[in-house]
């Protein structure tokens, strides 16, 4: 009874002009950037995140940077279908059934598949979020801060254990993240911590700035540079035909999409477990489970709809351990998570029962811009498949000035850009090295949480260091994040053996 | 101009030398506070993050060293030049819009990105000037943020 009382009001929000304009906006730029090969749908959050500065609501603004986050997923596969290049990481293995489909003249067939399986996937993880949420979050009602601490060394590590191919450098990217945070004027005592004299870094490094120049503009600077090493060629993209998916197709189909959309939603709500990885184990199974496996990689229908519904069947369950935890599964979401902090929410069990309609209004937004992703997908994708044969230079100098501008917003001081390029060379450094900066965005997120929730519990607990060891919640939390990384570890490793072998085995396929 | 980057190696003795300077300069560049609030340390965050850093580099080297676990990056100048010549352009638009303005930074410094990208038909040139005026105007009157003007002209 207690969550009608929240839902009704929510869906009553969601419906407003407003917000369906933002939906309808999110979703068109979520399709640009995720249908632009290079550029990912990170990218596309952080540049909305700026503007939804002036918004009156916070939960507009999630609901605007979700749509983003479901379109990108579905725009990924565009590029997939026309170019063969994946507009995003979660559309690689759309390109082993999409292209060839494509090539035989029915690009429009393919796209059209993957529109249907995209909703597919993400509606089918919006209502499981939505389900589910409301339930986790009552058990995990009793948290005090001892126990939020120790959340947070749960998300920091899960993330840091996953990124890349080794946890040293994971975790000290993740500490590094954390210590940046750190600098600038200590909130409780008021001391200075690491400004060397720099008036600038007393009141600390803003987190936007800094994602903007460790995401966004590394990966333009990045594409333009490949830009510039191809001299600005283009690849040949397929034309779109107008033979759609019919009806009986859209049926011979559905089992692929259910059986994608079941793993994928177990796997996305696993921290760490990104669209990436979830779309390779769902085509193997998928494939396994065909009445027909020997047309995979040859233009099966199964064959994009199990990679495209199992990528957006993400986005939803991902959203399970943020909103109900407050730990993001993977680095959208530990944007989001940032995006949530900016806007002065807290995802977390205390989400559903202090801002109860904010909470469901966000779960009700992402149903919905699953729900508006296939009219909008159907009118638009040709128009948005244009774009990818729009020369980078075109888009990169506004991208550009959109991130420094965006930058600047954050404080409307000058010093926001003196760091935004800081940390860019930061970032470029840490690129050559090798060290994700996956962990560090996410530490700079998690840090102020758990600082705060560490003093809180030390002033509570008279400096009890062994408080978090003694309180049993607390100490479960602790020992599985322990189990967990380790886990996850081999868990990842086995995923991405199975997925290299995959790849390879269908790319010779593709060849053949 | 190719250089073989041991990563492991290199990232374990960077970050261990920069953990290990910033663990010296702790005493002065976190100082105690003057009388007990009851909170924690002020120090008990980053020296955390500083000794685990610390332990990252020595296993990071250990790995590399002793366990020959390796990634080699491969840094080619040829492919690597466009990028540090972008960023250091980006660096030139920071500093130019704090001295002379957002437009004029915008003016000068991406005709000149655009050049070295290899473009020369005018309108690319027309259109990128117009999107940053655009942007400075969609900020300045859409969501009220000023982006800083020319000195003297004000925003």
């Amino acid at each position: 009874m207690s969550d009608l009382q929240f839902i009704v009001p929510a869906i009553a929000q969601v419906f407003s002009l407003t917000n369906l304009t933002l939906i309808f906006g999110g979703l068109v730029l979520g399709m640009i950037v995720g249908c632009i090969p290079g550029l990912s749908v990170t990218l596309g959050i952080i540049l909305l995140l700026p503007l939804t500065y002036s918004f009156s609501s916070p939960d507009s603004a999630i609901i605007a940077l979700l749509a983003v986050y479901v379109g990108g997923m579905y725009g990924g596969s565009i590029s997939a279908i026309t170019l063969n290049t994946p507009g995003t990481n979660s559309a690689i293995a759309t390109t082993f059934d999409g292209y060839p489909l494509a090539k035989q003249g029915k690009v429009k067939k393919a796209l059209d598949t993957s529109l249907f399986a995209s909703v597919f996937g993400g509606l089918f993880s919006a209502i499981l979020l939505l389900v589910c949420a409301s339930f986790i979050t009552k058990l995990v009602s009793r948290f005090a801060s001892v126990e939020y601490f120790s959340m947070a060394i749960l998300g920091i590590s899960l993330i840091a254990g996953v990124s890349g191919d080794s946890l040293a450098k994971g975790i000290l990217s993740g500490l590094l993240g954390i210590l940046m945070a750190a600098i600038g004027t200590d909130a409780v005592t008021g001391v200075w911590r690491y400004t060397f004299g720099i008036d600038s870094l007393r009141y600390g490094i803003d987190m936007l700035p800094a994602m903007i120049a460790l995401i966004a503009l590394t990966q333009v600077v990045q594409k333009l540079r490949d830009f510039i090493l191809a001299e600005g060629k283009l690849d040949d993209a397929n034309k779109i035909d107008n033979e759609g998916l019919t009806g009986k197709e859209m049926k011979s189909i559905l089992p692929a999409c259910t059986r994608s959309s079941v793993i994928a939603s177990i796997l996305g709500a696993m921290p760490g477990v990104g669209g990436g990885v979830a779309q390779f184990m769902c085509y193997n199974e998928c494939r396994r489970a065909s009445k027909h496996p020997e047309q995979f990689g040859k233009g099966s229908l199964e064959g994009i709809a199990a990679a495209e519904s199992s990528n957006n069947a993400v986005v939803g369950s991902a959203m399970i351990p943020l909103l109900t935890l407050g730990i993001p599964g993977d680095g959208v979401t530990a944007l989001l998570l940032g995006a949530f902090i900016l806007h002065g929410i807290q995802p977390g069990p205390n989400m559903f029962s202090k801002q109860g309609v904010i909470a469901y209004s966000i779960i009700i937004g992402c149903l919905v811009a699953n729900i508006f992703l296939y009219p909008i997908g159907l009118a638009l994708t040709r128009a948005v498949a244009k774009i990818v044969q729009v020369r980078y230079t075109y888009l990169a100098p506004v991208i550009i000035i959109f991130c420094f501008a965006g930058a600047f917003a954050a404080t409307g001081n000058t010093k926001e850009l003196v760091l935004t390029a800081a940390i860019l060379i930061f970032s470029y450094f840490l690129v050559v090295l090798d060290i994700s900066s996956t962990p560090l965005m996410l530490g700079m997120i998690l840090a102020d949480i758990m600082e705060m929730n560490f003093v809180t519990s030390m002033m509570s607990y008279d400096k009890d260091y062994l408080i978090f060891f003694k309180r049993p919640i607390s100490c479960v939390i602790l020992i599985l994040t322990v189990v967990l990384v380790v886990s996850m570890l081999r868990i990842n490793k086995r995923i991405e053996a199975l997925n290299q072998e995959q790849m390879e085995e269908m790319q010779k396929e593709h060849e053949a | 101009m190719k250089i073989k980057i041991k990563t492991y190696l290199w990232s374990g003795i960077i970050m261990g030398l920069f953990s290990l300077f910033m663990l010296v300069m702790m005493p002065s560049q976190v100082r105690l506070p003057m009388f007990d609030s009851g909170a924690p340390s002020p120090r008990i965050i980053p020296g955390v993050c500083l000794v685990g850093m610390l332990i990252c580099s020595v296993i990071l080297i250990i790995e590399s060293l002793i366990f020959k676990k390796e990634k080699v990056m491969e840094f080619d100048w040829a492919k690597e030049k466009p990028c540090i010549i972008l960023i250091l352009m980006l660096c030139v638009f920071v500093a130019l819009t704090i001295y002379i303005g957002f437009i004029p930074a915008v003016c000068i410094v991406f005709p000149v990105m655009l050049f070295y990208c290899g473009e020369r038909k005018p309108f690319i040139y027309i259109f990128t000037v117009a999107a940053g005026i655009g942007i400075f105007f969609l900020f300045k009157y859409v969501f009220h943020i000023s982006l800083p003007g020319i000195p003297g002209l004000g925003g």
